[in-house]
This record gives structure tokens, sequence and C-alpha cells, in this order.
């Protein structure tokens, strides 16, 4: 039963049903009796301080229970700092507690929350609160808040500054070939169709449940009980689906605290559904980001030097940082000298958090963008010039990748996407009157790990129920637990239940990072160890069992619902009988939750290719993608169909990303002017070709016994710099910052 | 969203006087653009006439025979979809089916279509505190904003605002009629005439007077109306307002020569635009790209720019140019 083929059964959604008959039930959609609204007020200015606020004839519509200010709101228990990590603390990337002061920090900050008895009762009550602001001049782009700038040293304590080798020297050397060139990328909104949502629910005044669409229960828990001053147990969250998240849901936003503290206020439960207007402001975003690359390489293409400097912004009321530098070039390349410097300006704009790929999404793209523009200035193919710069080794932490099959990625991406029929010359490839352009990028994302554990219960009947607190973004991860379950424990697949989304199950961390099937994946083969161990010790102290008076060590399961003798198959007991002999309906197994095993001597980081067609009408030049190829390479691959669609879903992204994707602000108020899904152009099934996926490799043991390192993020990385290297293959014209709107190629 | 009150209205009559009868009323017909600014707090109606029952849904032929006349409440997928429209003026159907999703598509109806309003960012978010067209004398934040989408032929200092409709660049073109009702009889307004450029007072987009009701619209015959094209450049493949739009109609001589031809632009002002400078540089001239390119610089000469939104010159006059030589049959 061990998983040691690359790619996993290609199993359909064991939710499939409940999701396509909208029986599957999303967080604002459980029914609480006496559900009261909360609706918010927001600021319209940037910076200043409030001087009044008029509530009088909010108060008096009928309906209304409760409108609170910054004036009247009970105070939160602890001080706001920042928490880092999916450990187990939870994440607010938000450090300031809501109406805690009269302090405007940005624009579309809630200043009021109404709560009433219906949601239009909430909503009309909202448009009356009368808000007086003593206004300041807001700091609202790099350039204002230079003197602001700040160069953190970590970045969730990994070193985002580094320095290898000298490469100011390379760059100054004239017998090399270098370029150096400055890539934009906008403010990008995550808008999952699920906009953020939460039910408050007090049971008494000490004991709070809260069904949040969150991507991280247990870490909602423990701020919301740290925030509350409520004993642990005391607060539960439910969360069995979320509608894609992408990031905006891993942190705790404040319309969850806002809920909690309305509820408990108001006296009832208290529904707030973050619309999508406020999805824009109150849910993060990606930050704009400004990326100069400087490469250096010897005529035969070998690099002597690359260095990234990036700059992004944060708010000023967090501190989430975009490491765009060192989580692409930091790993990518093999180079005697690296640099990357990244620089954070604080801005009088909303805050911004994770978003799949922090960092590596617009690294890559800076990063793959500048790889092009070498390989033109050395007349070298582009595939090749990568081939020419393979790192073996990671680069700037020099030990050996594990499981590395990237020069194979390339290869097979390049068979299949026909990469040898491509002319290098610009705009030498035409279909009748469009300009044709092939561009191709390498993807990567690091294999992160965190703690898990997992509760199995195996009955009588051969069937298993498998709980932890982890989370299904609509990535599939209910069929991906499911699978790993019947795989480790020796189950049918059709006999496992897997449940998550709950703060009751054992710990899962946040659903962040692309690391839950790897981590929840190891707790479950923790606790299928454990389980079997459990069988083994009935078996061998009943004399009806074959495996009577073996020593335990010896035992394990060997075939589907059978543990026996390793060395000795012959001798083997099935579940069924064991727990039936022992007058055992079934037995239950808990996993511990530990701090993950460090690997120092190896890197552990996934890769890929993406190849992509576009064609573009030289007269009214909008780009469309007409092919894309992406080979992917994350150690094993659980679920065929699910990993599938992850990597659709981030190519699908990242043509958004390179094409269509900008929250643009208004520079007076410093309010975003995109702030609907008119506005905001996600790709829709127009925009988006047949993406075809593959996946080289071997399953990554070294790394976690599942041997996957995760699949949610690496399809974005990448793909934009491929897309915009077509575009310049096909028109001569190089953008160099996204999206590539049409007016950028007149 | 403020308290307001609903009804039905039996028949046009009744639902013209119940808007007479108290300040602040609005007809709901699709809902799809209305129903979205009352959430925003755009529009506060205190009274909603729900006209969507009453029986002006009809595509019909004009007592002339070769005229089409269309119910204001027929849905803009009927439209688009009706047998009549795609045979005698394809232009329409195109339009129609460029615009929005197929779902508000379903709820739209054609009379709410003319009354769309500005998708400008400053109108459609009460959050800003100018906007001249929301609250006159405000000012107009899109100036020295955002300005991307916004007009660069006809506008204002009080407004840069444009018309987001593409059934109303087609409608310009086709030269149709809008038959409305009011308290003391019916009315035709040319379409040219029916909305308004933004001028000094861009809070009144259209001339429909406040006690009216818009019943019909009337496409007259134009034998060369199949010999036509809506050209729409957006951002995105699908579901996105236009940059510019082009419906154009020609009709050549054996030799090529023009002898009639209609172009209208969407997406560059607060009306449609119909492109007279254009058509009357082309008339009689034989049909050539540069001529076509001429004209669409005799049309644009005009036009100012803002800071994004300045692309939109030159779009404009390639869309000239690639709606007019596809109409011409001069695309490979």
């Amino acid at each position: 039963m061990s998983a040691t083929t690359l790619i996993g059964p290609a199993r359909s959604r064991v939710d499939g049903r409940l999701k396509v008959t909208g029986a599957a039930k999303y967080s604002v959609e459980f029914e609480v009796p006496k559900c009261a609204y909360g609706w918010t007020v927001e600021s319209n200015i940037a910076k200043g301080k409030i001087t009044a606020i008029e509530t009088k004839a909010a108060q008096a519509v009928p309906g209304v229970l409760a409108v609170l200010t910054h004036l009247n709101m009970p105070k939160f228990k602890e001080a706001p700092k920042k928490e880092g990590g999916g450990g187990g603390a939870g994440i607010r990337n938000e450090e300031r507690f809501p109406l805690s002061d009269d302090g405007v920090y940005y624009a579309g900050q809630y200043v009021a929350l109404v709560v009433a008895e219906t949601i239009e009762q909430a909503r009309h009550a909202a448009s009356l609160v009368r808000v007086s602001y003593a206004p300041e001049e807001p700091l609202l782009t790099m350039e204002a808040a230079v003197r602001k700038a700040d160069k953190p040293k970590k970045n969730n304590d990994t070193p985002v500054q580094i320095n290898k080798g000298d490469v100011a020297t390379a760059l100054k050397d004239a017998s090399l070939v270098k370029i150096e060139q400055t890539y934009i990328t906008p403010t990008e909104t995550h808008n999952p169709i699920e906009m953020s949502g939460t039910i408050a629910h007090w049971e008494d005044d000490q004991k709070l449940t809260l069904y949040d669409a969150t991507q991280f229960v247990k870490g909602v828990q423990n701020i919301l009980a740290r925030s509350l001053g409520l004993e642990l147990e005391n607060v539960r969250i439910i969360c069995p689906f979320v509608g894609g998240a992408f990031g905006c849901k891993g942190a705790v936003w404040m319309h969850v605290l806002l809920a909690a503290m309305g509820s408990k206020v108001a006296g009832v439960p208290v529904k707030m559904h973050v619309t999508r207007r406020n999805m824009f402001v109150g849910a993060g975003h990606r930050t704009p980001t400004r990326q100069t690359l400087s490469l250096a390489a010897t005529k035969d293409g070998k690099l002597q030097a690359i260095q990234h400097v990036s700059e992004t912004l944060t708010s000023p009321v967090g501190q989430f940082t975009e490491s765009c530098g060192s989580r692409s070039t930091g790993v990518m390349y093999e180079s005697p000298s690296i640099r990357v410097e990244e620089t954070v300006y604080p801005v009088n704009v909303s805050t911004p958090t994770f978003m799949r790929a922090p960092g590596e999404c617009p690294g890559t793209y800076a990063l793959e963008c500048a790889m092009d523009e070498l390989a033109i200035a050395l007349k070298m193919d582009p595939v090749a010039l990568r081939l020419a710069n393979h790192a073996d080794n990671h680069p700037t932490k020099n030990v050996p990748f594990s499981a590395k099959h990237l020069r194979e990625a390339y290869q097979l991406g390049a068979e299949k996407f026909g990469w040898s029929k491509r002319n290098p010359e610009l705009r030498s490839m035409r279909d009748g009157d469009l300009l044709v352009g092939w561009g191709m990028a390498t993807a990567t994302y690091p294999a992160h790990k965190m703690s898990a554990a997992a509760k199995v219960i195996l009955r009588a009947d051969n069937s298993a129920t498998v709980q932890c607190a982890t989370h299904d973004l609509g990535t599939g991860a209910y069929t991906a637990f499911t699978q790993i379950s019947s795989e480790q424990l020796g189950v049918p697949f059709e006999k496992v239940t897997f449940e998550l989304g709950k703060s009751d199950f054992p710990f899962g961390p946040v659903a962040g990072g692309s690391n839950s099937t790897g981590t929840v994946g190891t707790a479950i083969h923790e606790a299928a160890v454990l389980l079997h161990k459990a069988l083994a010790e009935l078996a061998v102290k009943d004399s009806k069992s074959p495996l009577y008076n073996t020593k335990i060590e010896e035992i394990g399961m060997v075939a589907e619902g059978r543990i026996g003798i390793v060395t000795d198959q012959t001798k083997s007991d099935s579940y069924a009988d064991i727990l039936k002999r022992a007058g055992r309906d079934s037995i239950e197994v808990q996993s511990e939750q530990k701090p993950p095993e460090e690997n120092k001597k190896q890197a552990f980081q996934s890769w890929g290719a993406h190849f992509c067609e576009v064609k573009i009408d030289p007269l009214l030049p909008r780009v469309q993608v007409t092919r894309v190829v992406s080979v992917m390479n994350c150690g094993r691959i659980v679920s065929a169909k699910t990993a599938r669609s992850q990597i659709m879903g981030g190519v699908t992204m990242g043509i958004g990303m390179a094409l269509t994707e900008e929250t643009s602000y208004d520079p007076a108020t410093g309010l975003p002017v995109i702030r609907n899904l008119a506005d905001y152009h996600v790709p829709t099934n127009a925009d988006v070709p047949e993406i075809d996926v593959s996946f080289v490799g071997e399953p990554d043991f070294a790394f976690n016994p599942i041997g996957a390192r995760g699949m949610g993020e690496i399809g974005i990385t990448g793909i934009a710099a491929a897309i915009a290297n077509a575009v310049y293959h096909a028109t001569g014209k190089r953008v160099r910052d996204l999206p590539i709107t049409p007016d950028k190629l007149i | 969203m403020n308290p307001f009150t609903y009804s039905r209205a039996a028949d046009a009559a009744e639902a013209v006087s119940a808007l007479s009868a108290k300040p602040h009323t609005k007809f709901l017909g699709g809902g799809t653009n209305l129903i979205d600014l009352m959430k925003m707090g755009v529009e506060t109606p205190a009274q909603l006439i729900d006209i969507g029952r009453l029986p002006m849904a009809q595509v019909e032929e004009l007592p002339d025979g070769k005229g089409i006349r269309i119910g204001a409440l027929a849905r803009n997928s009927d439209v688009a979809e009706h047998a009549l429209i795609q045979q005698r003026y394809p232009l329409l159907s195109q339009a129609l089916l460029a615009g929005a999703s197929p779902q508000l598509r379903n709820m739209a109806t054609v009379g709410g279509n003319l009354m769309q309003r500005t998708r400008c960012y400053y109108f459609y978010d009460p959050a800003f505190p100018q906007c001249n067209k929301r609250n006159p004398g405000s000012g107009c934040g899109a100036l020295k904003g955002y300005n991307r989408i916004h007009a660069i032929l006809g506008q204002s200092e009080q407004c840069i605002a444009t018309n987001p409709s593409d059934m109303n660049v087609a409608l310009a073109a086709l030269e149709a009629v809008i038959r409305v009702q009011g308290p003391k009889g019916e009315r035709e307004i040319p379409i040219a005439d029916f909305h308004r450029l933004p001028g000094t007072t861009p809070n009144v987009d259209t001339n429909l007077k406040e006690d009216e009701l818009i019943t019909a619209v009337d496409l007259p015959a134009m034998p060369f109306a199949t010999r036509s094209h809506y050209l729409k450049v957006r951002d995105r493949a699908s579901y996105a307002f236009a940059i510019v739009s082009v419906a154009a109609a020609i009709e050549m001589d054996a030799g090529k020569k023009i002898t009639a031809v209609r172009i209208a632009l969407g997406g560059v002002a607060h009306k449609p635009w119909r492109a007279k400078k254009a058509e009357q540089q082309l008339m009689g001239k034989d049909a050539d790209e540069k001529v076509f390119r001429a004209a669409a610089e005799a049309e644009l000469a005009a036009a100012k720019g803002y800071e994004h939104n300045s692309f939109k010159i030159e779009l404009a006059k390639r869309s000239i140019v690639r709606a007019l030589t596809t109409v011409a049959g001069m695309n490979s």
C-alpha cells in the first residue's frame, strides 16, 4: 500500500456532489436563531483623526441594536502585536484592533459598526452615520514615503537581505554581457468567489462560536480567545467549506473581531459578510512592487552576478512584507555572486497580505523577464540559458536540493510545446494577420513544513473517520486527504470519511504556504502507524490471531485492511477480525502535534516550467493567450485531478496578473477606484486556453513520508513572465509594467 | 440602501401618472443597473414602480414593412436572438451580445439599457466626495484622478464620464427613434437627441423628461444595415466595458465608391458618438484604408485626453479603420 508512484489516483471530489447541489454549507450560510447583521461605515480619508461621529439618526432606525464607534467600543484584552507564522498563534497582518482609537490610517478603514435585526436596516442605518475628520496629508506612494523606508533583516525568520560574492565588481566587468531593467507590478486583489464572512454566536458570556470563512481555524480560535479574554476551549471555530481564499482568509481581519464584539454588545448572534467592495480594503491585497534586476553573464551564458532590488508597500498598522528577491533570485540560479535588497515603505493604504505565492510570484515575474532579456542580449535560446545556470545546490544556502527535476520539466515542456520550431526573431511568427509570440519561464515555490495532528477512528465494519482541523479552500483537500488516509490506513477510499474545518479537531496549521497536503498527510501517516500498532497490540495478545505472541516491532500493514509480519506476509490478520475478537466496535488513535523535523543537509523546493503562446492583433493589440504547457516537479502528486486543477488555477490567475488585473487607487483620496468584479478583470473563460499540465520527478521522501511538496502556489509563479516574454517575441515591444493592457502595446 | 416603497403598474398610463404623483420615483425594469446603484447609495428613490409586467416586450415590423419596433421591456437577450433583428439589423444583435454577460442580458431591458448610467468610479462610489453628476457642484474627481476609462470627445470640465452601453452605439448608427409616453401623450426622440453631452449639467444624462416612460425603440428602414459591424475593444475577451467601440455600416457602388456610411463610437463620450465628420469625409470617396484613416483623423481632431486615457485617441482611430475595412469587405 505504500504510495511510491509519482502520481496518485485521479479521484473525483468527494464533496463534488454537495457543491454542485448547493448542499455544501459555507460560513455565512449557517442558520443561527435570532441572528442580527453587522454593517460597517468606512473612512473616506486616508489619514487623520476622527473629530466627531454623529450616530443618533442611525440609532433611531427601527431594528438597530447597536452602533459602535471608537467612543463606545469595548476594549479588546490584549495589546495588538504581530502574530507571526502558522505555528498556532494565529495571524493578524493588521495589528491595530478595530475602532480602538480616533486615528485613521488608510482610506476605507472601518470607523463604525451598525448591528440591526435585518441586513437592510443595518445598511440603511450605516448610511446615516456622519463622521467628521481632521484630515492630514497621507503618504500614498513609495516616493512620498521615502523617509519612512525600512530594510527588514528577516521575513518570518528568514533573512531577506542577501549578499553572496562580489556583485558590484561583476556588474562593472566590461567583458561580461549585462542587462539592468526595472519591472513594476500593481496592487492585485484576491477576489475569491466567496467573500469573507463570519457569524459570531455567544452561547454564554464566556463561550463563543464563530462560523468563519478562514484558512486557519486554530489561528482564529487562538486570536479570538486572547483578544476577548476567553479560555481557548470556550472558543469554537467552524468552517467546513471555503469558497476560494488565495491568502486573503489566512489572517484574522477586522470584520471577525467586529462581529464578535458587536454580538457581545448587541446580545444576539451577529453575521458580517464582507461586501465585494470592502474585500478590496478589508481583507488584504498583494502590494504593488518595483523590482530592478541587474544580471551579468559570460558570453556563453554563465551568470556571474544577479542583483535583485525590490521595493514594496505595507500599511501603517501592519508589517506584512512581500519578499520578492529572496524568494526568487535567492533560490533560482547558480551564480558566484548574488545580491538581494528588499525595501518596504509604509503608506496610508489598507493592509496588504499574502496572495498566492507572496514574494515568489512577483519575484519570478521580474527575474524571469530579466532572464529573457539576457537571453536576447546573448543571442541564446531562453531554455538553454536557464539550463546553463541550473542550480543543483541551493544558491545561497549551499546544500543540495532534494529530488529536483527541473531539467526534465524544461525538456518535457519544450517537447510538448514544440519549442524547437520557435523562430527567435521578433515579430517573425504569424497566424494570418495576427502576431504570434512564444515565451517561457521557470516556476518555483519552496516546500514548507508545519506541524499537525490527526485522529483516526477505525470501526469493525472496516470504515474509518479521520479528523484534523485543516481546511479545504476549494482546492480538493477533502479528496486528497481521503486518498492519503485510505493509502496510509489501509482502508478502502469509499470507506474513509475525512473531517476538517473545526477547531475541536486535532491541530491543523494555516492552509498557506502550500503546506497542507504534506503537513497533514504526515500527521495522517503518523496516526496510521499508531493505528497499526494499536491493532498489533490487540492481535499479539489474542491466541486466536495468527499474530499471537509476535513482536510488535515486526508487525506492519501488509495489505489493505490487514496487518502482518512484514518479513513473512503469510502471517497476517484483518483489522475487522482483530476488533471483533477483541469485542471492540472501534478503535481510536491520535497522533501528537510536534515541531516539524528540520533537515538542514538538503534544500526542499518545487520547480516547474511554463511555455506559452500569445496571439496579438497588431492594429488593436489585446493579448490573447492561446496555448499553455506547464510541467511541474513537486514531489509526489497525491491526487491527479485536483493537482492538475491547482496548476490550471494558478496559471489562470497568472494570466490575469499578466494581462488584466490591477487595483488602481485615486491619487487624491487614496481610495481604490476598482472595487467590483466588473472593473477588476479576473480572466473569463474566453481569456483562458486549454492548459496542458504534466508532472515529472519522484516522491520526495526526504522531505516527508508522503513525498509531497505541495501544489497550491507554484502554478502562478513564472507564468506572468512567460506571457510577457511571449508578448515581446510577438511584438518586439517589452512591457515592464503589468498588466499588459492594450494601451501599453499601441 | 434607503427605504422605498414598491408597487406594480397595471398599464403604461398608470405608470406615467404614478411617476408624476410622487417625487423621487423611478421605474424598475430589469433592475441590473438601478438596484446596483441603490445598493451603492447613488440612486435613492423613495418609490419604485415595477413596469416589468407591462406588455411592452414585443419585437415587430413597423407598418411600412421595413422598419422594426422593439418594445422597451424586451430583454437584451431576446432582441439579440430575434430573427428579424438578426436579418435586418445584425449590428444591433452584435452590439447587444458584446455587452455584459448572458445572465445580465437575460434581465436587462432595452429601455433600461438606454438609461444605463456611467461606470465612472467617482460617480459609482459615494465615498468619493467629488462628482458633479451625482452631487452637482461638488467637482469632478476623475479630471485629475484615475481616468483611464473616461471621455475624449465632447466632455466638459464638469464631467468626463462616458456612456457605457454597447446597444446605444448601435442605435446611434441605426438612427433609432425612441418612443416615449408622458402625461400629455406620446412623442418621439431621435437617438441623437436622446442622450446629452455633460456641459454644465452632467447630472442630466438624457432628454427624457422626469414624467416620461420609454415605450419602444423604432429602427427605421435602412437598406445597407446588413453591411455592418460592431467592433468592441476591451481589456479582456469577455464581460468588460468597451474602452473604445465602433458601430459601422457602409454602402458602396460597384466601383467601391462610398454612397452611404454610418459610424458611431462608444467608450469615448458622454453619449454614443455619431462620427458625422468622418462620415462626411467618406461620402463619395473610394473605399480605401488611407481614406478611412483620414476620416478617422478628422473625427478625432478635436479629441482631448487626460493622464490615463490619451491612448484612446489613437485606439479610436485604429478602431474606425478596422471597422470600416471589415464592413467594406477588405479584411483578409
